[in-house]
């Protein structure tokens, strides 16, 4: 799961929360397909549980406004914090002008991976702490949103669930969590994986263009300018240096995923990648990636080869 | 049978030891396209990616009618290099394979842009024998090709994006009160087709395929500019593998729950 900070101060359960949890009915978001499949696994839902966290946003750091001055000159980024990833291009050109791009950057934006992490980590932690004080074992059916709060500057994160018992097993702390429920739940379990929990990860790599790039973007790199002065890349030829932040982006992505996985395996993942042009040429790029982070608890032989067929109805 | 209740409290119990050996894959299959990749002997190794964008000059969509064959090469280019990422990328993780590819792609004005994501596969308990394939199948219809004696080859593509003429001020002023067909933009929209699809098929033969499954077509104006009609045609190349095709003989099964299955007002009324 993702983690919290040290010291951060998940807040505990609102006394209302703990009230309405501590008497009355249960509530479930299953569908009635997926009650059915929790039932019949020996799955008994305890309550809708929910977590949130509102954080401040904002999609690019101050180091984006400090190189744009001066041709990228105004700041040049220092060499990469230990596994951070950075890389830089350098104009063919020389000095032409203040307006010239001679320096291109692509950096990981850490403050925004940071705050990404943070906000999900703590909706999570959350969501997890209202399971644990229903004494629950697991929760299933995760479902994650993030939605800009309009004119605040903010984001809300909110992940819910629906916590579930598992009558005569031992409880685990932190309880389990997934994205998955109902039946495909039910498979992953019979082919001898266990779910530990719902995991997330967020990469941000910021891309300032050098001139190249910036004619490229334009569609104006034609000619001995940005041709034979530049190794020629006039005309219709691959732009390096997008494509080189966008795979960071998502190798960042995949790489902190991995680091959240221990000896376990990431199922079901899903990818998602935003590009934001925030100036003539330079991107930010952010790329989520979402799974369940499930353990072998059992060895399994492989099923027969299934049988096809035809519906008829 | 099972005894659900009990393989899950296994299940949770395993939560409290740590896992001992193994791990780090990471996966974008569904448990069901896992479980038959398992199933004929595959397993998911790792989430793979290629990206590549092509710039496209100025002018090129503006200048001429035809063939726009800046564009055309530029998504040859980008399609081309995010395989060659994704087969390195497979390589790496020391996947033979790579199944249910995702193809994003997207035209602008001044860039072509291509990118693949999928999941590396290799064979369970076999060395593998090298890279073999990109494929767009999923995990199902991977399992179902290979059992019929197919196999995939790679991905191919074909795209062509062409400017329709102007019609003259003559013609244009006579069709003004006319229902017609506009030749120029139906022709454009042939030639287009006509290029990505000889395109695909010559990539296809290239790859040693015998045909090309589940073609994907975007056809028809680009967003900025409607008088540029594009075609791309992505596919998988296939090759029969076995000496003929093995029928796979589905067996027919009648379900035997109730057609209706939610509370439905029509259903009272006698029309269902």
């Amino acid at each position: 799961m993702t983690s919290v900070p040290d010291g951060e101060n998940t807040g505990g359960l609102p006394e209302a929360a703990g009230r309405r949890l501590g008497s009355g009915a249960w509530s479930s978001g299953l569908s009635v397909a997926d009650f059915a499949s929790c039932l019949s696994m020996g799955m008994e839902p305890l309550g809708f549980v929910q977590g949130y966290a509102a954080m401040h946003w904002s999609w690019y750091s101050s180091t984006y406004y400090r190189t744009q001055t001066m041709g990228g000159l105004g700041r040049v980024p220092g060499p990469a914090e230990q596994g951070q990833y950075s890389e830089g291009w350098q104009c063919p050109h020389g000095f032409v002008g203040g307006e010239h791009r001679m320096y291109g950057y692509n950096f990981e934006q850490t403050m925004v991976e940071d705050n990404w992490n943070t906000g999900w980590g703590l909706a999570f932690h959350r969501m997890v702490e209202e399971a644990s004080a229903l004494g629950a074992h697991g929760v299933v059916g995760v479902a994650d949103a993030m939605t800009p709060l309009p004119g605040t500057g903010a984001v809300e994160f909110s992940i819910k669930g629906t916590a579930v018992t598992v009558p005569g097993a031992p409880r685990p702390d932190p309880p389990f969590s997934t994205f998955l429920s109902g039946q495909r739940l039910v498979k992953l379990i019979e082919a001898g994986f266990v779910p530990v929990s719902a995991v997330a990860a967020c990469s941000s790599v910021q891309m300032i263009s050098y001139c190249i790039t910036r004619y490229q973007m334009a569609g104006t790199a034609a000619g001995n300018w940005s041709g034979a002065m530049s190794g020629g890349v006039a005309g219709v030829h691959s732009i390096v240096q997008v494509g080189k932040a966008l795979r960071a982006a998502r190798h960042l992505a995949r790489e902190q995923m991995r680091s959240q996985l221990g000896h376990d395996e990431l199922h079901g993942a899903t990818l998602e990648s935003f590009e934001k042009e925030v100036g003539e040429g330079d991107l930010t790029i952010q790329c989520l990636v979402r799974g369940t982070r499930v353990r072998r608890f059992k060895p399994f032989d492989p099923l027969p080869e299934a049988e096809p067929v035809v519906r008829l109805s | 049978m099972t005894d659900r209740p009990t393989e899950l409290q296994k299940a949770v119990a395993a939560l409290g030891q740590v896992a001992a050996h193994g791990g780090g894959t990471t996966s974008e299959l569904s448990i069901d396209e896992t479980l038959l990749l398992h199933s004929i002997g595959w397993e998911p190794v790792d989430l793979v990616f290629g990206v590549s964008w092509w710039s496209v000059p100025w002018g090129a969509w503006q200048w001429q009618t035809g063939e726009v064959l800046e564009a055309s090469n530029a998504f040859a280019g980008a399609l081309t290099e995010a395989a060659e990422q994704l087969r390195d990328e497979c390589v790496g993780a020391g996947g033979s394979g790579v199944v249910g590819v995702e193809v994003e792609l997207r035209v602008t004005s001044h860039h072509v842009d291509v990118t693949l994501t999928g999941t590396a596969i290799r064979r369970t308990g076999k060395p593998s024998p090298g890279f073999e394939f990109i494929s767009d199948l999923s995990g199902r219809d991977f399992a179902l090709l290979t059992r019929s004696g197919w196999w995939p080859l790679g991905l191919v593509a074909g795209a062509s994006f062409v400017v329709a003429p102007r019609r003259g001020a003559k013609e244009w002023a006579s069709q003004q009160r006319q229902n017609l067909e506009l030749p120029n933009l139906t022709e454009a929209l042939y030639q287009a087709r006509e290029g990505a699809m000889a395109r695909m098929e010559r990539a296809a033969r290239a790859t040693g395929a015998d045909g090309v499954i589940n073609v994907k077509l975007r056809e028809g104006p680009l967003g900025y500019n409607a008088r540029v009609m594009q075609f791309i045609a992505v596919g998988t190349a296939v090759h029969l593998r076995e000496e003929a095709h093995r029928p796979i003989s589905p067996v027919m099964v009648v379900p035997l729950d109730d057609a209706v299955l939610q509370f439905a007002a029509e259903s009272l009324r006698g029309q269902g």
